[in-house]
């Protein structure tokens, strides 16, 4: 099967990358001119690497994503800006994807999967402990959310009006906040870094975690297992911690780090403050912590990875005790 | 009375376009009504964050249907000139955000089209309203340093930064296909802090541009010296050093003052009073003083809520709009925005002259060699023979 890997330089690109050739799947791989193909060669190994190509991956035009989709069965989408202002990750995230699922549907591709993101729900509207899964909507004020978020929400809602405009089967993966090696697991999720401080938000709701190997297994599954198509899936690991387990391990685990709790009743306050003093001053500082925001990162709720483990057949095959281990033992700090 | 209104869209929601329309919004008699982009996801995004009524990718549109008093320009520099002379000709007031035009041929035209529709330009030379800027020339104006000398003007780049990183990225890039490249988009603040305090309509300029990444296939790093008739210049525009510069240092006959505009600080230094040994207390003690000054200003500045990065944009913005609402003058001159671009022109021509010279040196150096290692093998050849 021929497929095309957008974002394969990355965090979770690399390992998709990896799964998919293991399976047996020849791999186009889209990179942008400039990224580390060295150190990707590297990370999948020279046996692997005889069944990827690496192609000139630039997406802002439709007639380049034609050439690039050519001949494949199924296109992954895990490119995405990270980070930046709003209008450079919709031009480095959205737009790309625009033109990439047009040029897929023109070019007949059997199946898009799109990696988006579990920030998407509008969990505001959930009750605290409630269930989030894959039936609860999508933040309709996308908006108020930060940047990144936003740009999400916005990519989804693009790939799902060209999916059933051009009638292009398209699977959307949402993993949780993926960690792993390189990255660590001090995620927004956990707290906020303000200098050489955490702020921990709240500490007692689970942390939505996916282990980068499991989330990469999770993504190959949702491009090759038939009857998904027009599905969303959740990816989140089993045995979630709390914000407050993972700082406790960061420590045993021999990492310094100054932690300041912000109980889960203050962090309304504060928001509300940061929002008042931002108006006031006519943004001297930005309204990074709202209301709005606090309950759509920090709410405690409960997770659900059932669709997944039932229609993809995935189960996350490294505990989180283990991918923790894992992360730790790579030597790499939040 | 009740203050006129005046209606503003925007042409081009890329970064900076954030900027623009966060301290429109800050002026309460100015109401941004209309956003367009071409790509219409971009003017989406930037409607719905600003909360802005009209959003659209078609500027005619948007012109007949919200009908501004002013547009901003914030698009690529090469799309100014053809904009800013559509606006001007349906009678629309416009700011352009720097660089102004790709040239100064086509600055000239903008402003003929301006003339001839008797309407405004202001170009976004919007640190000489930043509030350490405006202190920092009364303190000149009043005296302080004596005669201005020399300007040193530096900015650092964070080249990569997500702007820097999606230049070096993509190979067709707008900013990359610049006659002056990252310079172009970049210099006019640093240059124009210049300028403004040396008069001279065509300075002499040496300038010269280098690369200091492997990775980056293209100059990062500029130099550039200016010599009037009383005032000198230099500029540096440094992307391989940290942290990331917004400084002018003015260096007087009677001292010299520094202006930060990232830590919004002024520094002066000035001859002593005291001779020797007592020197080396009195300047220290004037320094923590001067901290102390520096210090509480910007806590009564944080404290008013007035410690805005874009604060110079906002005067800027409101200078013009006042401008436009009581027919008075562009608060930056037409002249100076001539003048700034052509200078930019100059050094652009000037490092592309270097490179030649130094690709024209190299070529030589390497026929040289070449003559030089065959009459080596002649000789040796004749030697053995």
């Amino acid at each position: 099967m021929q497929v095309l890997l957008t974002g394969a330089t990355g965090f979770l690109g690399r390992r998709v990358l990896r799964e998919l050739v293991d399976e047996g799947c020849a791999v186009r791989c889209a990179v942008r001119p400039g990224s580390d193909v060295r150190s990707l060669r590297q990370f999948v190994g020279s046996r692997r690497w005889r069944c990827a190509e690496t192609v000139n991956g630039q997406l802002s035009s439709t007639d380049h994503c034609r050439e690039l989709v050519r001949g494949c069965d199924v296109v992954y989408h895990a490119a995405a800006a990270l980070s930046g202002s709003a209008s450079n990750l919709v031009m480095s995230s959205v737009v790309p994807t625009r033109n990439l699922m047009n040029a897929a549907s023109e070019e007949g591709v059997s199946r898009f999967v799109l990696v988006s993101s579990l920030g998407v729900y509008g969990s505001q509207k959930l009750r605290r402990n409630e269930l989030l899964d894959e039936d609860c909507p999508v933040d309709p004020a996308g908006h108020l959310r930060d940047p990144y978020t936003y740009s999400k929400i916005l990519q989804e809602e693009i790939a799902w009006e060209i999916s059933q405009q051009q009638e292009l089967p398209l699977v959307v993966v949402r993993p949780g906040v993926i960690f792993g090696d390189e990255r660590g697991a001090l995620s927004h999720r956990v707290g906020l870094q303000l200098g050489g401080l955490m702020l921990r938000m709240g500490g007692r709701q689970r942390v939505p975690f996916t282990y980068v190997e499991n989330c990469a297994e999770a993504v190959k599954l949702a491009g090759l297992n038939g009857g998904i198509d027009g599905q969303i899936f959740n990816v989140v690991d089993d045995d979630l911690p709390t914000g407050r387990q993972v700082l406790r391990r960061y420590r045993k685990a021999g990492r310094k780090l100054r932690v300041v709790g912000i109980p889960q009743f203050a962090m309304n306050w504060l928001a509300r403050f940061n929002e008042w003093y931002s108006e006031k001053t006519e943004q001297q500082i930005p309204p990074v912590l709202t209301r709005y925001r606090v309950q759509a990162m920090w709410k405690p709720l409960q997770y659900s990875n059932d669709r997944a483990k039932q229609q993809l057949g995935w189960h996350p095959s490294t505990s989180f005790d283990e991918a923790f281990e894992r992360t730790m033992a790579f030597g790499v700090r939040g | 009375m009740t203050e006129k209104r005046i209606k503003v869209g925007l042409v081009g929601c890329g970064q900076i376009a954030d900027a623009h329309l966060q301290q429109i919004r800050r002026i309460p008699w100015a109401d941004p009504v209309a956003v367009c982009d071409l790509e219409p996801l971009l003017a989406r995004q930037a409607a719905e964050r600003f909360e802005i009524p009209g959003q659209f990718s078609s500027l005619a549109e948007m012109l007949e249907q919200s009908q501004p008093d002013v547009v901003h320009i914030t698009t690529p520099v090469e799309s100014h000139r053809p904009l800013a002379m559509q606006l001007l000709e349906s009678g629309v007031h416009v700011y352009v955000e720097k660089p102004f035009t790709v040239d100064a041929n086509e600055a000239r035209d903008v402003l003929d089209c301006a003339r001839h529709n008797d309407r405004l330009v202001c170009l976004g030379h919007d640190q000489l309203f930043d509030p350490a800027w405006l202190e920092c020339r009364e303190r000149i104006d009043a005296g302080e340093i004596g005669d201005v000398q020399h300007v040193e003007s530096v900015l650092g780049y964070p080249l990569h930064g997500p702007f820097g990183m999606q230049v070096i990225a993509d190979s067709d890039h707008w900013v990359r296909r610049l006659p002056g490249g990252l310079f172009q988009n970049t210099i006019s603040h640093p240059l124009y802090r210049i300028t403004e305090l040396l008069p001279d309509a065509e300075p002499e300029l040496q300038a010269t541009w280098l690369s200091r990444f492997n990775d980056v296939p293209f100059p990062t790093e500029l130099r550039v010296h200016l010599r009037g008739e009383l005032v000198t210049g230099s500029l540096l525009f440094t992307s391989s050093t940290k942290p990331c510069h917004r400084l002018t240092r003015i260096y007087g006959t009677a001292g010299s003052l520094e202006v930060d505009l990232n830590s919004q600080l002024i520094r002066a230094d000035i001859v002593g009073r005291y001779p020797g040994a007592f020197a080396k207390i009195e300047e220290p003690w004037r320094r923590v003083r001067e901290s102390t000054a520096n210090l509480a200003r910007n806590m009564h500045r944080f404290w008013k809520g007035e410690l805005h990065y874009f604060e110079g944009m906002k005067r800027t913005f409101l200078k013009f709009y006042e401008a436009v609402r009581d027919g008075a003058e562009s608060p930056i001159g037409y002249d100076e925005m001539i003048r700034v671009t052509q200078i930019m022109d100059g050094i652009f021509d000037e490092c592309r002259r270097g490179d030649a010279e130094r690709a024209e040196r190299k070529r030589h150096r390497r026929h040289t060699q070449t003559d030089v290692s065959e009459e080596s093998m002649a000789g040796s050849e004749v030697r053995s023979g």
